[in-house]
């Protein structure tokens, strides 16, 4: 390994299965390291990886550590606490007669024909939510007082029943937080050892059960996650790391730890999330501001847009069965990765989804145990995949696992070819990740077929190719650490802080007023955070935005609030609408709903080192096998097989071809062309078919 | 390819375009009913008004639409009636196939290469179409001319050429002709995004495997609800379900129902069920065929495909002049709730004698009103009082769901916040609190059902629809008990007591309403239930101590179970329950 140059920065993304750790140094060599999670104990993984990927550089721990200018950590502690349940013991304060708001649920149910699924248990008790006597106006009105007495007989109850967080939400607090702040402050005298967090100070928004929901999510995560990445920050700082430890929030952006104390439910996408500044890179690179990637890995398909350089976002999310309101990235997940479940149902059809076989036992060629057929499977015995070691050696792949564990599942079903099946399944899963690139964009009012697509994850370059030809896209992007995406994209991290601000008025002249104060108020906020991160004001920006609805729909529209005058604010918002809906409504009053502002403080891009791209070279053919190229039936051609290690930029490519690269394996259709940037990331011209599609 | 393979593929695409309609039809539309509500659904018929697929909109939708591409078939489907461009409209129960008269369908012809391939349609509860009330429940209907516009098949949309004087005479009998026009254009734009990609799938797949496909999609249907009925034991199973009311009388009336099941097909017969009612809660033969889709449905599981073919092994008699396939003129506006839940009910009542196992436990009836007047800013304003949903009855595995609204909706609406509802209508809402009690036991108890209290601060016109108020609804089912009916309250802000209708419309002062809202079935006895599960609930206070020992045996002290002494008592209480 040749020596890397001081400062560096480290990204290190905890999955169930791996740790990913990716370094750049400050010329821009990148280097990319795998090792196995420690799911009991995620730390001790992470502390793993650095020391592993410090031999494999040549330096000792300390070193590497020292050399860092920022550390920037995505864990996924926070996403497992939720899902699995094993957060704190939390105690909730109400509003007097408003104790089951979170248990209601607001009587809705998504998927309704399911309705022998019971919902999980509500995330605290209800013999731990505690009303208080106390009421608020929605314009923010004591009407009446708080009962002091009340705050202090929960105390009581929280002390004696072990609560170790308490999670306050009130209602209208959004609009006068002081009843929520007297009970934390006398709950905090009370119970000094307790975590405690507000509604207000946290998401203060309209609606008590989103707010609800997210205060008791905080709560929930917070005695667990916050000692564990204090615990990790000092073995870091231990072992020679002089920075702060930076953590990826839900949003994308970077949080230093002493600042997510107060919202430690922020980081509840910290993983994935990560994988926005990745794909900030990779508009540079393709010279595109219109992506869509999909990051498919073993049990699930994430997709994500980024229009006109801005990801999609969303204000709310959903973690196991918590609703978490906070501004976030919006990845939408679809049960389709490698060791998603295919089979013939009752009435015999194939399925493909939504049970997957998970990291253990995985797809039944993997040999750990697994006996029903999985994609990945498919993929093997289509001969995408072949029969071997993967993963740096830590898999093996036999056909004959794949092969017995489709015979048994399809005897007699789709005829008696394993490839048909095999075939069928690879179709019915492009079907889905094509149908979850049409739900994110049709909803938004997008054309697919103007974007790029990116495939990432160890899986996504097996699909990109075939999906963006069904859906008419022209360019495909494959990174070429696909297989450590989201570290890789933590080590270009803004770091950002998210503040909201209920307005909930129609659109006047006066709350436009209102408004202007409002955001004057978030962005001072902002900056001064900012500031003490140690930010020099022309590497902070300032997004501020402004939510709008027509009075009576649903779902407001959220727009650039940069200028501030009510005929502007309206014919943003009518422009919007009409992208999205294909229509306005001219003489329907609209109104301000939430001001929002992000700010956003610039780490220098580091880029990855490119190198002189002098000619394009046709790149070697390492050998061939039998591969069916096509998700269709047709007889199985000798296909080109190219090693990713021989690869360099500037080659270039025709396929058909596989393509097997260390983290990822890439299916090159026929016809589709392929060539390596300076970069050594992969683009393909995708060769559409000539008859076009009927665009819509 | 093999059959299989195609079938479950264009199966797929077909699902995933009938979803795509109501994206569309959700982001566009209006009226929050569609929005947050989600009444409409999105179908897609074939050229012989089968519905090869239904997107999952609201349940009691489910089924019924084939009746009305039935109509569009019988009326223009002769001699080139029907043309590319064209779009049609209707919602007449007894003249068009509709369901009833407030849920309009769109329904437009799919050409491909001149040939009549399929039908994208749209059905959708209008916010108002005429009628003696606004927001078309008009409690006092004794005939379907009290009930607003009744619309026949007809050309909204001739060859691409839009009838404008349809068009103006749709509007001209709306009260809110502006939400009408701005929702019947979103109910358009689905069917048509829908028609194109039907189109695109035929480029991709070609014509002729496309449409040899539906056969194959329907038989797959098909031969999953035969496999469930299959698993039944033959036998002729009984339910009834009754409301207590006509809508101006106490009254007696029963949806009866004989399940007759054998090998693999049913015989669900309606006979023996009440003669139409004076009300507006009579049934359509659409309504009464989605309410028992819904029940079947909603019994053996998601996994059975919601098209036509699901329904083949289904046979249904609705002996006319009934309570579930009313004689005209009879108002039926209501049918979506009433009588269809009680169809539900009788139903899953007659299907629990035959597995018991998978027996569903009723859903408390819903009571509450709908109140109207003027905000501060002098502007015409109408809340549901969605805050008292009745509450879900158990499953076997489940407890019920606190509040979630009628069994016809599976939890499909979305109760709006208390903070939203606070800063757009004159009210104060004290409380929305789960109840103590009034659950029905059992080893998986129904749902709680709600206390609600709300302060009106204006004069207002109340809609009252009572029906759970009266008579327990949430019956208990394999051994479990039947839930707390509702109660509702009405007084003055200065404590006076005024005696509300079940059904009826009145003008109030500022007003103080309680409402207990019916609480759900129990599955299973109670005497089986976790006793740690009892003791959850008493902690948090939704069954009493008393509750605990009496009904489930189980004994509580000041901190604990006494595991002695509950052990001694389930087995006493076991003596005493009759042999089953």
């Amino acid at each position: 390994m040749s020596q890397i140059v001081a400062p560096w920065r480290i990204g290190i993304d905890v999955g169930g299965t791996f740790t990913d750790l990716v370094l750049i140094d400050a010329n821009g060599v990148v280097f990319p390291y795998k090792s196995p999670s420690e799911p009991a104990n995620p730390a001790v993984g992470v502390l793993r990886s650095i020391e592993g990927a410090s031999q494999k550089l040549g330096l000792d721990v300390r070193s590497l550590l020292k050399g860092c200018s920022h550390f920037i950590h995505g864990t996924t502690v926070a996403t497992n606490l939720l899902l699995e349940r094993k957060g704190a013991r939390v105690g909730l304060i109400t509003t007097h007669g408003f104790r089951d708001t979170i248990e209601i649920r607001r009587g809705y149910r998504e998927f309704m024909w399911d309705h022998r699924t019971p919902w999980q248990d509500v995330l605290v008790p209800r013999s731990l939510r505690l009303p208080v006597v106390e009421r608020m106006t929605p314009d923010g009105q004591v009407e009446l007082a708080l009962d002091k007495e009340s705050v202090a007989a929960s105390a009581d109850v929280f002390r004696r029943e072990g609560v170790e967080a308490v999670a306050i939400c009130l209602l209208h607090a959004y609009a006068n937080d002081a009843h929520e702040r007297a009970c934390a402050e006398m709950l905090a005298e009370a119970l000094p050892a307790v975590y405690i967090t507000t509604s207000s100070s946290l998401a203060p928004i309209v609606g008590e059960f989103e707010r609800c929901s997210t205060t008791v999510a905080n709560a929930y995560v917070a005695p667990k996650l916050l000692p564990y990445l204090s615990e990790l920050a000092r073995e870091l700082r231990r072992r020679g790391l002089e920075r702060d430890l930076l953590l990826v929030q839900s949003n994308g952006g970077a949080i230093s730890l002493d600042q997510i104390g107060t919202r430690p439910v922020a980081l509840a996408l910290s993983g994935p999330a990560a994988g926005l500044a990745s794909l900030r890179h990779f508009q540079q690179i393709t010279g595109n501001e219109n992506l869509i990637s999909i990051e498919i890995g073993g049990t699930s398909c994430d997709v994500t847009v980024v229009t006109n350089g801005k990801v999609a976002e969303t204000d709310s999310i959903t973690v196991g069965d918590a609703l978490i309101a906070l501004p976030s990235v919006e990845i939408h997940t679809i049960g389709t990765g490698g060791g998603t479940i295919c089979g013939v149902d009752a009435g015999g059809l194939l399925f493909v989804g939504p049970q997957g076989a998970g990291a253990k036992p995985g797809p039944a060629c993997y040999g750990f145990g697994g006996k029903r057929p999985t994609i990945t499977d498919a993929q093997l015995i289509l001969g995408r995949l072949h029969e071997g070691t993967y993963a740096g050696g830590s898999l093996y792949l036999k056909t004959e696992l794949a092969d017995a564990a489709l015979r048994d599942a399809f005897e007699g079903s789709l005829g008696a070819q394993v490839s048909v099946a095999a075939g069928a399944i690879i179709q019915l899963s492009n079907l889905s990740i094509r149908q979850a690139i049409e739900k994110v964009s049709l909803v938004r009012g997008l054309d697919p077929a103007k974007y790029v697509l990116v495939g990432a994850g160890g899986a996504g370059a097996l699909h990109v190719a075939d999906v963006a030809r069904k859906l008419g896209i022209r360019r495909a992007f494959i990174p070429r650490l696909a297989g450590v995406f989201c570290a890789f994209g933590m080590c270009n991290a803004d770091v950002r802080h998210d503040y909201v601000s209920t307005i909930g008025a129609p659109l006047s002249a006066d709350v436009v007023a209102t408004l202007r104060q409002a955001l004057a108020e978030l962005t001072q906020q902002g900056r001064q955070l900012l500031l003490a991160d140690g930010f020099t004001p022309d590497e902070m920006d300032f997004e501020v935005r402004v939510d709008m609805r027509y009075a009576g729909q649903q779902w407001p529209i959220s727009v650039s609030a940069e200028d501030l005058d009510p005929a502007k604010l309206r014919q943003q918002f009518e422009a919007e609408h009409e992208r999205i809906y294909a229509s306005v409504q001219p003489n329907s009053a609209v109104e301000v709903m939430t001001a929002r502002v992000s700010a956003i403080g610039h780490l220098p891009v580091v880029s990855p080192i490119a190198s002189q791209v002098s000619n394009r070279i046709l790149a070697p053919i390492a050998n061939r096998r039998a591969v069916q190229l096509t998700d269709e039936t047709e007889p199985r051609r000798e296909v080109p097989i190219l090693a990713g290690a021989n690869l360099q930029p500037g080659h270039y490519f025709v396929g058909p071809a596989i393509i097997e690269e260390a983290t990822t394996t890439i299916l090159v259709g026929d016809g589709d062309m392929i060539e390596l940037d300076a970069f050594g990331n992969y683009h393909i011209d995708i060769a559409l078919p000539t008859s076009g599609r009927n665009h819509d | 390819m093999t059959d299989a393979i195609l079938t479950t593929l264009l199966q797929n695409q077909l699902d995933h375009i009938s979803k795509q309609m109501g994206w569309v039809m959700e982001r566009t539309a209006r009226s929050p009913i569609f929005s947050e509500s989600h009444d409409f659904s999105c179908f897609i018929a074939d050229a012989s008004g089968r519905l090869i697929s239904v997107a999952d909109g609201i349940p009691i939708h489910t089924g019924g639409g084939g009746f009305a591409v039935d109509a569009v078939l019988r009326d223009y489907g002769a001699d080139g009636g029907i043309v590319p461009g064209d779009v049609f409209i209707l919602s007449d129960p007894y003249e068009a196939g509709g369901n009833h008269l407030p849920d309009w369908t769109i329904i437009r012809p799919v050409f491909v290469d001149g040939v009549l391939l399929a039908f994208t349609c749209n059905r959708a509860h209008q916010s108002d179409i005429g009628g003696g009330a606004a927001g078309t429940y008009n409690a006092a209907a004794t005939e379907i001319f009290h009930e607003g516009i009744r619309l026949p098949v007809m050309k909204l949309i001739g060859a691409g050429q839009v009838r404008d004087d349809v068009w103006r005479l749709l509007k001209l009998n709306s009260r809110t002709p502006h939400l009408l026009d701005g929702d019947l254009r979103a109910m358009i734009g689905s069917t048509k995004v829908g028609e194109r990609r039907i189109q695109t799938l035929t480029e991709e797949f070609k014509l002729d495997v496309v449409a040899g496909c539906f056969d194959a999609i329907l038989d797959h249907a098909e031969a999953c609800m035969r496999r469930a009925l299959l698993a039944l034991p033959d036998g002729l199973y009984e339910g009834e379900d009754s409301s207590d009311n006509d809508c101006f009388q106490t009254v007696d009336v029963l949806v009866r129902v004989a399940v007759t099941v054998k090998g693999d097909e049913v015989k669900i017969d309606f006979t023996g069920s009440a003669p139409q009612i004076a009300g507006f809660k009579n049934s359509s033969v659409a309504n009464t065929h989605s309410a028992v889709y819904v029940a079947l449905l909603s019994y053996f599981g998601v996994t059975i495909p919601r098209n036509s073919g699901a329904f083949r092994p289904v046979e249904i008699i609705a002996p006319r002049g009934s309570v579930v396939n009313a004689n005209y003129p009879a108002p039926m506006t209501a049918n979506t709730g009433h009588p269809a839940i009680e169809i539900i009910n009788a139903i899953w009542k007659a299907l629990a004698k035959a597995a018991p196992d998978l027996a569903c436990a009723g859903w408390g009836k819903g009571s509450s009103c709908v109140s109207s007047g003027k905000n501060a800013a002098g502007e015409t304003y109408v809340m549901y009082h969605m805050h008292a949903y009745p509450a879900a009855g158990a499953v076997r595995g489940r407890d019920g769901f606190p509040s979630i609204g009628g069994v016809i909706s599976l939890g499909g609406m979305r109760i709006p916040n208390v903070e939203v509802f606070e800063r757009k209508y004159p009210v104060r809402i004290h409380r929305q609190e789960m109840r103590c009690d009034a659950a029905g036991a059992g080893e998986y108890r129904g749902g709680t059902g709600i206390d609600y209290e709300v302060s009106v601060s204006s004069r207002a016109s109340y809609s009252f629809r009572g029906e759970g108020s009266f008579t327990p609804s949430g019956f208990g089912i394999s051994g479990g008990g039947t839930g707390k009916k509702a109660d509702v309250v009405v007084s003055t802000h200065a404590g006076a007591e005024i005696a509300a209708p079940q059904y009826g419309v009145m003008e109030l002062p500022p007003t103080r309403i309680s409402v207990s809202s019916a609480a759900g079935g129990g599955w299973g006895n109670p005497l089986r239930r976790q006793v740690d599960l009892v003791f959850r609930d008493v902690r948090d206070g939704v069954v009493s101590t008393t509750a605990a020992r009496e009904v489930y045996g189980v004994v509580c002290t000041s901190d604990g179970i006494d595991y002695v002494a509950t052990e001694a008592l389930r087995h006493e209480l076991a003596g005493r329950q009759p042999e089953n």
